[in-house]
């Protein structure tokens, strides 16, 4: 669930924002050029506090995923795929997997970015198969 | 224990001289305070002491009442009318817990310390211990849904084996930014990481199901288990069980029930004069990897955690894995019994499962594990549930663990926490010789 003032966080309302939008949108430091998340106050992989918010592709691969059949909550409709996707720009992030069958996600599977309304309406960057993920990268489902 | 590294780490000089457990039922009357004073008075019974001699103290607050200040420790001393010297906040339970106390006691900030946690009152809903806590900004809400990835549902589920419609509302789930969103739970997180292990070793299912089916089996021998009487299982019985987050199942699954654990840390000198043999510290150690819950966990970062743990635990100890006798694993599903074992050094990643399935985990194994049927069969009850496993260690040591006995019974490893939390730690305990 996400409260109504998620794009006005300090460290993560950007990203969150741009989610609002269907824009996907990640860390990037401006002294080493990685990309990382979760958003912190600074790079964690050289220590700069130099960083911006760019756009990402969108494009990812299926680290790993659990079928949740029991979810924490009953908005949750079970069962649902979470995933951890690794993005091709070198951050990963918990997600879920869309548009796919429970049986048929696989790991290595290649995902594209898909905003997909949580249960409380608010629009959360979900992924689907590449091959079923339509529109340019990173736009709105 | 002898032989050319007979010198010893100076943490054998501390020793658990004292340990209690309380009834662990899937809910329990009263409240957290109560449960957590039962313990705590137990523990010091056992010890042969009273609060008198107690200098160090070691448990957070769990409310109901107190204030919102930390340290929550010291709120203990408005229910016991007495001061303290040491506090520890930091993680007040199980190997951390004891580990910190020994810490304090060897730099000479106290002497003795009283180690307890657990809960009572929350799993009603709207129950004062559940309201209380829900509203202290501590951030013990999510500690404990970090130790916890059983609910509830799942005790209720096992129990009355209606798991279909039992309520799912008490699953503990974490409530960080970037997880809390996905509807995701602490079984979750680690069957995150046990999918990539499947993925790559395909360890035979109906093995993999006989480490879950051993302990429990140990835990309806145990009439302190929350499950007793429960079973025999078969693996079958394990794969049989409704899926909650694959590759888990309902069974593959820790209970999360109420109860206390505590135990009263000392020197080994005042611990030879207590009732009970010491059970003296040989190693210890943690990993803190990444903060538990905030990002999701990746096999490849977090499949060894532990390893350097039990290194220097061992190097301590001037032991190897293969020395132990008993081995109270935490056991929160499982992937992790086999990935501790992995991590141990007893067998080579991917070749836990065929490894176990050959050497026997139960009590005519090669290595007894969780012998009062851990935290999937005899309890797990948050801030105690890490205690729970010494309780049972000591009494291990001491040839007092009833049904559950290992004959002989000299060096016990005790595990904390895992791979999908994250942070892992272990202390060994042993005979005073
Ligand atoms: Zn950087």
């Amino acid at each position: 669930m996400q409260p109504p003032d998620r794009a006005d966080r300090a460290l993560t309302g950007e990203f969150w924002a741009g989610v609002d939008r269907g824009e996907l949108l990640r860390p990037v430091c401006g002294r080493c050029g990685r990309s990382f998340f979760t958003p912190q106050v600074v790079c964690p992989l050289c220590g700069s506090g130099r960083w911006t918010y760019e756009p990402s592709a969108g494009r990812g691969t299926v680290y790993s995923f659990t079928v949740v059949h029991r979810p924490p909550e009953p908005a949750f409709e079970a069962p649902y795929t979470l995933a951890v996707v690794d993005m091709a720009e070198g951050w990963h992030l918990l997600t879920w997997i869309v548009d796919c069958p429970a049986d048929e996600v696989r790991i290595g599977m290649e995902v594209q970015v898909r905003f997909t309304a949580g249960p409380d309406g608010a629009l959360l960057p979900a992924f689907a198969p590449r091959a079923a993920a339509h529109g340019p990268a990173g736009a709105a489902a | 224990m002898s032989g050319p590294a007979a010198r010893r780490h100076p943490l054998a000089g501390i020793a658990v001289a004292g340990v209690a457990a309380t009834r662990q039922a899937r809910s329990l009357d009263g409240n957290s305070i109560q449960i957590c004073l039962e313990a705590a008075r137990a523990a010091l019974d056992d010890a042969g002491m009273t609060i008198d001699e107690v200098d160090g103290i070691s448990a957070r607050w769990p409310g109901p009442g107190g204030t919102v200040f930390g340290p929550g420790s010291v709120d203990w001393t408005a229910v016991f009318g007495k001061g303290f010297d040491w506090v520890g906040d930091t993680y007040p339970q199980g190997a951390p817990g004891l580990l910190d106390a020994a810490a304090a006691i060897l730099a000479g900030q106290c002497s003795t310390v009283l180690v307890f946690g657990g809960r009572a009152g929350e799993s009603a809903a709207g129950s004062p211990g559940a309201a209380t806590r829900a509203t202290v900004p501590s951030g013990d809400d999510a500690s404990s849904a970090a130790v916890s990835s059983g609910d509830d549902a799942m005790s209720a589920a096992v129990s009355s084996g209606d798991d279909a419609t039992s309520a799912v509302a008490s699953y503990t789930r974490p409530e960080n930014e970037f997880v809390a969103c996905w509807g995701s739970l602490t079984a979750a997180q680690f069957a995150l990481v046990a999918q990539v292990y499947l993925h790559r070793f395909a360890p035979d299912p109906e093995r993999m199901a006989l480490v879950p089916a051993t302990i429990r089996n140990a835990g309806s021998a145990n009439p302190e288990a929350v499950m007793y009487g429960r079973g025999p299982y078969e693996p079958a019985d394990i794969l049989a069980s409704p899926p909650v987050a694959e590759p888990f199942r309902l069974l593959d699954l820790c209970l999360a029930t109420e109860g206390a654990a505590a135990m009263v840390v000392t020197g080994v000198e005042r611990a030879r004069d207590c009732p009970s043999a010491p059970a003296v510290i040989l190693g210890g150690g943690s990993e803190w990897y990444r903060q538990q819950y905030v990002d999701p966990p990746r096999y490849d970062d977090v499949a060894r955690i532990g390893a350097g743990a039990y290194r220097r635990s061992f190097g301590m100890a001037g032991l190897r894995p293969g020395d132990v006798d008993v081995f109270e694993l935490y056991d929160i599903c499982t992937f992790e019994v086999v990935r501790q074992f992995e991590t141990l050094g007893l067998c080579a990643e991917g070749e836990g499962v065929d490894y176990l399935a050959e050497a026997g985990i139960g009590l005519d194994g090669r290595h007894p594990t969780n012998t009062d049927g851990g935290l999937l069969a005899y309890s797990h009850v948050g801030w105690g549930g890490p205690t729970l496993k010494i309780v049972e260690a000591v009494r291990q040591i001491r040839g007092a663990a009833g049904p559950g006995q290992v004959p002989g019974a000299e060096v016990a490893l005790v595990t904390g926490a895992g791979a999908g939390a994250q942070y892992h730690n272990a202390v060994l305990l042993g005979a005073d010789r």
